[in-house]
């Protein structure tokens, strides 16, 4: 555990970044055009490192690998998109009723997935999240199958200054009502469970039921990351909701490292930046961005299963032990 | 509906599952000896099609003979795959986590789903079936596509193969017994990673396989490797890992099940797999075939 002098760094750095967070789009906003561009990106960067934290609450809190959490994603931006284009709702309560549809979502699935847990979890996930995505792409006068739905309503207040600013406050808020979570009893017994399932059992815990409140949470705070990737965009569509959408918050969770709170949103964060390093250095290397991923992932996988935070662990322990 | 026409809805459907069948079984082998699920099946499976595409605009001929082929050719091609990745990676990680392993597999179908985007692109493409299958026979007074009806012989065969490898050959009593207690094995002598590596192989070799006839059977993109691999899940939902008949029974289940559902709604066919596979849930979560666990 950290000491007190480690304790204290901790928590200058953890000021420095929110600081540098709330002061950076004001300098960007200085820089005319690129500076929209880059406060753009990183109010994309603060909603996928939402999505990732929800995504880690089943993966590294839970163990359970979801392989279809971009179904409660597509839910939360399908919801904002419905309702503020073809039902004239404004964007506070359009943004409160993504979390809950995603939630809802979730429910639905989850009353099914975790009915088998481990392997079958993870093949279920996957198929139930493909046929969300299926029923969206084929009822096409609901949701305009593959063309989706553009020009949603934009508030007259919400600049990409101000926008960014929405995004992050929710994001920390979000933040820190997960970190209460996983501290709670609610949290301890989801990481009982994942240790040991049966042990959890034979102290009289309900692990189904544990797991299925777990999942819906989750799925709320990915719909509610949706809905806001939905008006970032100004629009929706059924990528939002495809299996392959599901392996980035996958991959940021484990390229940040899935056995600590911050790890996904520091993996969102890097493979985003490394995506657009990547597009400036040249443009085909963005095709085979999936594979890029692909191979990033195996690496992690094979040699560093804790992601950049155990990594960043075991680089302190070695320094501490000199 | 004319009892004809259910004769041939049933039919098509069961040569459809033969071929899911063919598919699931690889899976399901494989799952039986490595405890691993391999995600990248499905891909592995689309990676065969296409190879079997590109060979047979290679080879520009619509006789049997060439068929016969691409089917002795692609397969092993797709085995000589899997026989790289899992000397390369899946090695490593037999002694790790279910989630690594699961991930693992994951990172595959990433790469290997875009590297066929990248190879072969995203238009439709199918094989031309050879002449003497591309008419139609006459069984019980019934038209029916020739090729599906030699899918539908094929299928049995290729079952009937791996259950006499499994509990009529040497290798299958020692893959049976790598399921059971794979140290023991190790103690008496027996080589068990190179075991594995032969049944991740013939896995392999069955996702190719079915490949190959599905080139013939449909047109075919880059999303039949998530489809199929989605239907194989179902299959093993239903039927449970690890077993011939219920792999067998569950792909039929799924096939026919699709086959009738196309007719009054055939935007329900492809979401078939799903109910079932909720409705299995629902009612028995432990399968059709297997044990509640405690």
């Amino acid at each position: 555990m950290p000491g007190n002098a480690s304790g204290k760094m901790q928590r200058t750095a953890v000021a420095a970044v929110l600081t540098a967070l709330f002061v950076l789009p004001f300098v960007l906003a200085q820089l005319g055009r690129t500076g929209e561009f880059w406060i753009w990106v990183i109010t994309e960067m603060v909603i996928m490192a939402l999505f990732a934290t929800s995504l880690n609450l089943i993966l590294g809190f839970g163990g359970m690998v979801s392989f279809g959490h971009a179904a409660f994603f597509g839910t939360g931006a399908y919801t904002v998109a419905l309702l503020m284009k073809k039902a004239g709702f404004g964007f506070v309560p359009a943004m409160i009723l993504a979390p809950l549809a995603g939630a809802l979502a979730a429910a639905i699935i989850g009353w099914f997935c975790v009915r088998r847990i481990g392997l079958y979890f993870s093949i279920l996930t996957l198929a139930f999240g493909q046929l969300l995505y299926m029923i969206v792409f084929q009822a096409y006068a609901f949701t305009g199958g593959d063309d989706g739905i553009h020009g949603i309503p934009k508030p007259e207040i919400f600049t990409p200054l101000t926008y960014y600013l929405l995004c992050l406050i929710l994001f920390l808020l979000c933040f820190v009502s997960m970190r209460t979570l996983t501290n709670s009893s609610f949290g301890l017994t989801i990481r009982a469970i994942r240790e040991n399932p049966e042990r959890a059992r034979f102290l009289g815990v309900n692990d189904r039921r544990y797991q299925l409140l777990n999942f819906i949470i989750a799925g709320g705070f990915a719909g509610l990351a949706g809905g806001l990737f939905t008006e970032l965009n100004r629009f929706a569509q059924t990528e939002f909701l495809h299996w392959s959408k599901s392996a980035e918050p996958l991959l940021a969770s484990l390229v940040g490292g899935m056995y600590s709170l911050v790890g996904p949103a520091i993996g969102s964060t890097v493979l985003i930046f490394l995506k657009i390093i990547l597009q400036q250095i040249h443009k085909d290397l963005v095709t085979v961005w999936a594979i890029i991923l692909g191979v990033i992932l195996l690496a992690v996988v094979l040699f560093a299963p804790e992601g950049l935070v155990g990594l960043y662990r075991k680089f302190r322990e070695k320094r501490t032990q000199n | 509906m004319t009892l004809d026409f259910i004769l041939f809805l049933s039919i098509n459907g069961v040569a459809q599952g033969m071929l899911l069948f063919i598919i699931a079984s690889g899976l399901s082998l494989v799952f039986g000896v490595l405890r691993v699920i391999n995600f990248a099946h499905g891909s592995l499976y689309m990676i065969g099609a296409f190879l079997a595409c590109s060979l047979s605009a290679l080879l520009a001929g619509t006789s049997l003979l060439h068929f016969l082929l691409l089917l002795v050719l692609v397969p092993p091609a797709v085995a000589l795959l899997g026989f790289v990745v899992e000397v390369t990676l899946f090695r490593r990680i037999y002694r790790r986590e279910h989630l690594m392993q699961l991930l693992l597999t994951y990172a595959l179908v990433l790469i290997f789903d875009d590297l066929a985007r990248v190879v072969w692109g995203g238009d439709l493409r199918n094989v031309a079936r050879p002449e003497l299958l591309a008419g139609s026979v006459e069984v019980f007074g019934l038209f029916l596509p020739s090729y599906n009806v030699f899918i539908l012989i094929l299928g049995p065969i290729i079952g009937l193969g791996l259950w006499l490898l499994l509990y009529r050959t040497r290798s299958g009593k020692l893959i049976r017994a790598a399921v059971s207690y794979p140290q023991m094995l190790s103690a008496l002598g027996v080589n068990v990673s190179a075991l594995m590596t032969a049944t991740f192989m013939l896995g392999c070799w069955l996702a190719g396989f079915g490949g190959v006839l599905m080139s013939g059977l449909a047109n075919i993109d880059l999303g039949i490797g998530m489809e199929k691999i989605i239907e194989c899940f179902a299959v093993v939902v239903i039927g449970g890992l690890g077993s011939v008949g219920g792999t067998m029974l569950g792909a039929i289940i799924i096939g026919v099940g699709s086959s009738f559902i196309q007719v009054p709604l055939s935007r329900l066919a492809t979401m078939f797999p799903y109910i079932v596979m909720a409705l299995v849930l629902i009612i028995r979560p432990w399968g059709l075939f297997g044990k509640p666990e405690r």
